[in-house]
């Protein structure tokens, strides 16, 4: 197993896995877009023949007016690999690059409120907690969990350096004081 | 047309203005109406005519767009206006080659229009003239010397077309303008595109240097590392580059590729150092798998056994499904292989004895280890071949725990691997009803039933995630589902529905066209955003596209297909698709033809709802815009009617369309220059010929049907090579001679058959020229081909199967007692594989499948299409508008 940053070569393998893993699926042009606006933040697992069994698709919300966080498109590893972790390690790389390169103070996500599989690593492995409900928010009428997971405490706990100290830890004084 | 006529006065002129600015925001119905107000009082005026065209197309009213267009550039052709609109038009046809001709003649009239100039050198770029290009971008570049896009969008003229130094001293000149201390991403892009550069000039000590000076100002800590590690490699100063791996492995330890350049860096030559070294890391990165991982590579023997054992406990007692697929790599070695063999068996032993998995641990009790165990020796043996072990392995987990999705999945897997793909996708219908809502399972159920022909059950199996209110087939192709395309243009293939198939060949092959067009919006994009390492990234990719697997696969299918047609072309009348029936008893074939009924009578009416649903979505579509939809790029491609494709005037040409990127791309695949030499013997075209069988020599030359088509080449050579023009003639006889040690095609078949007695394939190739060159041979044939027997090489279901095919091709024609007899004696050998079955074995069981199919479906699939990226592109006149890139990304609804 390996794995690494995305590169726009590695795009058409992740929507061939999203194709085989999950019902919410993007045309090649909105793999395009994440790969070449934010290229630092999606990763890859590919196998010893080098082919992708895992990703996370991620990307920056640029648009809104709160602090600047990041946000996970997708992420899906195939069945034939689970167990292995792979999910987390995926999740933890594109956390470190969006701080370190795009200063995120927190990245957010949407899941299916009947994921429990889902729920229960953003819960209890990647610490990410539930921030509201966004009522048929899928095509097909389920709700949606949208969750969040501080970066600035994961930068802390993990040694990561900031884009921008000045501005990440600019809330964070006190917590980095009890430090 | 008088030229005064063609100047408004200043009222008209004002509304004109309006008009472009109607377009630019995309209030057409404002804009026409400003048009009509014009024209009223002066009809002829070209420019307003060909603004309304433009308007009108933007609307996707196209037959109308392109008569006022035209109308107006007749009526002043001596307008930049008018010229630019044309080509803007053309563009949207994906005319690019039209397109840049009138922005041409656009850029004729008004020679310093930036717009003009802008659209111009997007097209350039798109269609990589990269000279072109670079005249354009430096014409923007000495008209706006102040703004970025001109600085970046010259020096990358000249980095395409390697003139590094040019333009490193751009990028140099420009980045001097710059005066950065804080973080600023968009610089730290540029650093490392300026980085790139100088490594593609091969100047790794400065390229090191730039690095080391601009460290700070680069926040993507990854690229900077792994470049800084490359480059010190590269300098030969390994053990600072060992320095860096170290600190990348910390940072992500499951980077298979940090470790291996670990290694190199320290010079570790020997298996012991290096296992060495991973016992280091293993400690210090205690939850990493890959140096637990690595190591066992390089191991042998008793250290191999030290080594597995620990790892194959660990995923045992932690319950890891894809174990074996993990270690599978190990599998080259026979040694390994029993020692992986022997370790499991131990565990077994212990489970059933002890309830450990080993004698000395006794500490902790996992129940579900034997059940890892069991599925891990049935993989293993379905492995070697020995499918009735795996499977009664696999059955007596599945007994311990009846749930475990896994165990199906694997039982569907070596099923498949025995040819029995009936069990197989049972299987799998088993392991999807388990869990419904889980794609994966679902995909792979639906890829199993094509692989038994059952098309119409896989779409019903997709159905369960695609979008509801449209049919699958229509979903999957929005999706661009490649896969599913792919893997079911070959059933239909199988069943003969030669018009489906190419329907789904055509349709991967537009997929890969949409993908390149896809790029055109980046152009202007990335320059913007500054990622300029990864947009050059893009564009060679691009350039390569189709070199993806599932384009071969399309297009090794269409190839196939359309060689068939060229052979025995369909009729226009006829009404059933000419189905290898020659192995289905008449029971078989009668469900098959009621099927075959009942798919056609589904699939008109899905058609007549699609279409109903189709113009529903239009008129929804168009009250929602306001009567406007701006999607001037989106206008519906002909239809792929399968009726028309299987019956084309020229199979060949629609065969070297596909054959063509293969050709370029995939040169390295003795099956591209096998397809090219079928398609040119076909035409009689002997150089071609030639060049495709010296690159297929070059690659594999004893490849069993590089054989066979040698012969026909010399068979062709002597029989109507005479015909051909002398100097032809001359270079065939030449290289002929040159290339093969006979041309006796009778001796090389003798001899090839000499030299490769023991390999089934090379028999039934040499079987097979043996009947082409005298069919009295058939008989002697015959028996070579046939010919069973332990000692044979690559003795397997599949190549059997060729074996089977040949026999009841056209080409040979074997009586029906040769065809039982070889069948049964196939049969005898691989009892499970459903081509050689007895008739009614195989029927009965088949029957069974549909009823297990489970019809809860929980899921359905996101009406998510790709965001816009569409970039408008804007006309002005002299009052120079500036262009406004829109990029609004709806965001998608995810996770």
């Amino acid at each position: 197993m390996n794995i690494r940053c995305a590169k726009p070569e590695d795009l058409m393998h992740m929507q061939h896995c999203n194709l085989l893993c999950l019902p919410e699926n993007y045309q090649m042009k909105y793999y395009l877009y994440h790969g070449l606006s934010w290229p630092q933040l999606s990763y890859v697992a590919e196998d010893d023949t080098g082919q992708v069994v895992g990703y996370v698709l991620a990307k920056m919300e640029e648009e809104s007016e709160e602090d600047p966080h990041g946000h996970i498109t997708s992420l899906a590893v195939r069945r034939s690999h689970r167990r292995l972790g792979l999910a987390q390690k995926l999740m933890d790389q594109t956390a470190r690059a969006m701080v370190e390169c795009f200063n995120a103070k927190y990245v957010s996500l949407h899941v299916r409120k009947s994921n429990r599989a889902a729920l229960n690593l953003y819960t209890n492995t990647l610490k990410f907690t539930i921030s509201e409900i966004e009522p048929k928010y899928y095509a097909d009428g389920e709700d949606a969990f949208a969750m969040k997971r501080d970066l600035c405490s994961f930068a802390l706990q993990n040694d990561v350096s900031p884009a921008d100290s000045g501005t990440f830890f600019d809330n964070k004084k006190n917590e980095e004081k009890d430090k | 047309m008088d030229p005064k006529k063609q100047q408004l006065p200043p009222k008209e002129n004002a509304l004109f203005k309006r008009i472009l600015k109607c377009y630019e925001q995309k209030q057409y119905k404002n804009g026409l109406k400003f048009a009509k107000q014009i024209l009223s009082n002066y009809p002829d005026h070209g420019e307003t005519l060909a603004m309304k065209g433009l308007i009108l197309n933007c609307l996707g009213r196209k037959e109308e767009a392109y008569n006022f267009v035209r109308q107006g550039l007749r009526n002043n052709l001596k307008s930049h206006v008018c010229w630019h609109v044309f080509g803007l038009l053309q563009r949207s046809d994906k005319k690019y080659d039209e397109a840049i001709k009138c922005y041409r003649n656009a850029l004729k009239w008004d020679k310093d229009n930036l717009q003009i100039l802008r659209d111009l050198s997007l097209l350039q770029i798109q269609m990589r003239d990269l000279e072109g290009y670079k005249e354009t971008r430096y014409k923007l570049f000495e008209l706006r010397p102040t703004q970025r896009a001109s600085w970046i969008g010259y020096a990358m003229s000249f980095h395409l077309l390697q003139d590094y130094d040019k333009a490193l001293k751009i990028l140099e000149e420009f980045r001097k303008t710059i005066q950065k201390t804080s973080y600023d991403y968009e610089y730290s892009e540029l650093l490392l595109y300026q980085n790139l550069v100088i490594r593609e000039s091969k100047n790794l000590q400065e390229a090191l240097r730039h690095l080391n000076t601009y460290e700070s100002n680069i926040c993507d800590k990854v690229t900077l590392q792994e470049l800084r590690g490359e480059l010190l490699m590269n300098l030969g100063r390994k053990e600072d580059a060992s320095e860096v791996y170290r600190g990348l492995i910390k940072r992500n330890p499951e980077n298979r590729n940090y470790y291996l350049k670990l290694e190199e860096a320290l010079g570790l030559t020997t298996a012991e150092e290096r296992i060495k070294l991973y016992e280091e890391l293993k400690e210090k990165f205690p939850r990493a798998q890959v140096p637990k991982r690595l190591p066992l590579n390089y191991a042998r023997g008793e250290v191999l056994i030290s080594l597995l054992d620990p790892y194959l406990r660990a995923a045992l007692q932690k319950g890891v499904p894809p174990l074996f697929t993990d270690i599978l790599s190990l599998y080259d070695d026979p040694e390994r292989i029993k020692i992986i063999e022997n370790l499991m068996y131990g565990y077994l032993k212990n489970l059933k004895e002890t309830g450990h998995l080993c004698e000395t641990d006794n500490e902790y009790k996992e129940p579900a280890s034997i059940l890892y165990v069991l599925m891990f020796l049935a993989q293993h043996h379905s492995y070697l071949g020995d499918t009735e072990k795996a499977l009664s392995l696999i059955e007596q987990a599945i007994e311990h725990t009846p749930t475990l999705i896994e165990l199906y999945i694997v039982k569907g897997k070596i099923l498949k691997h025995a040819g029995d793909y009936v069990g197989a996708y049972e299987a799998l219908q088993e392991a999807q009803a388990l869990d419904t809502a889980d794609r994966y399972v679902n995909s792979k159920a639906a890829s199993y039933l094509l692989k038994a022909n059952l098309v119409r059950q896989a779409e019903e199996m997709c159905s369960k995630f695609t979008r509801e209110g449209v049919s699958a087939m229509e979903n999957l192709n929005e999706m661009q589902c490649m896969w599913f395309q792919t893997e079911c243009a070959q059933a239909y293939h199988r069943l003969g529905q030669y018009g489906d198939a190419l329907r789904k060949c055509h349709e991967v092959d537009r997929h890969f066209t949409e993908i390149i067009e896809d790029q055109f919006d980046f152009h202007t994009y990335c320059m913007r955003k500054m990622t300029l390492r990864s947009y050059v990234e893009l564009l060679r990719l691009e350039d390569v596209l189709r070199s993806n697997r599932f384009y071969w696969d399309a297009a090794q299918t269409a190839i196939t297909i359309y060689l068939r047609l060229y052979d025995q072309p369909l009729t226009a009348n006829t009404g059933e698709n000419n189905i290898n029936t020659a192995n289905l008893d008449p029971a078989e074939l009668k469900k098959l033809r009621s099927k075959q009924r009942k798919a056609a009578k589904k699939a008109e009416q899905n058609k007549a709802e699609e279409k109903k649903k189709e113009e529903k979505k239009a008129e929804h579509q168009k009250s929602k815009s306001g009567g406007n939809t701006d999607d001037v790029d989106n206008h519906p491609t002909e239809d792929l009617d399968p009726s028309k494709l299987e019956r084309t005037e020229e199979p060949l040409a629609e065969a070297i369309h596909f054959l063509k990127p293969l050709q370029s791309l995939a040169p390295q695949r003795i099956q591209t220059h096998l397809m090219a030499f079928e398609i040119y013997i076909r035409k009689g075209k002997p150089l071609l010929m030639l060049q495709a069988l010296k690159r297929a020599l070059a690659l594999e030359p004893n490849n069993p049907e590089l054989h066979t088509c040698l012969i026909r080449f010399l068979q062709y050579r002597q029989e109507k090579l005479p015909g051909h023009h002398s100097v032809v003639v001359d270079v065939i006889n030449r290289e002929v001679n040159r290339l093969l040690p006979t041309t006796d095609p009778t001796q090389l078949n003798e001899d090839f058959l000499n030299n490769n007695q023991d390999s089934v394939p090379h028999r039934l190739q040499a079987a097979r020229a043996m009947k082409l060159l005298d069919s009295v041979q058939r008989d002697r044939a015959l028996s070579i081909a046939t010919a069973l027997d332990p000692h044979l090489t690559e003795q397997t279901h599949q190549n059997l199967h060729k074996v089977l095919e040949w026999l009841e091709s056209r080409e040979v024609g074997g009586t029906p007692e040769q065809l039982t007899r070889y069948k049964a004696q196939s049969h005898a050998l691989f009892p499970r594989a459903r081509a050689f079955m007895p008739p009614e074995s195989s029927s009965s069981s088949s029957s069974s499948s549909s009823s297990t199919t489970t019809t809860t479906t929980t899921t359905a699939a996101d009406s998510i299409s790709t965001t816009n990226l569409t970039v408008t592109s804007v006309t002005t006149t002299t009052t120079a508008a500036t262009a406004t890139a829109n990029h609004n990304h709806v965001d998608a609804p995810s996770s």
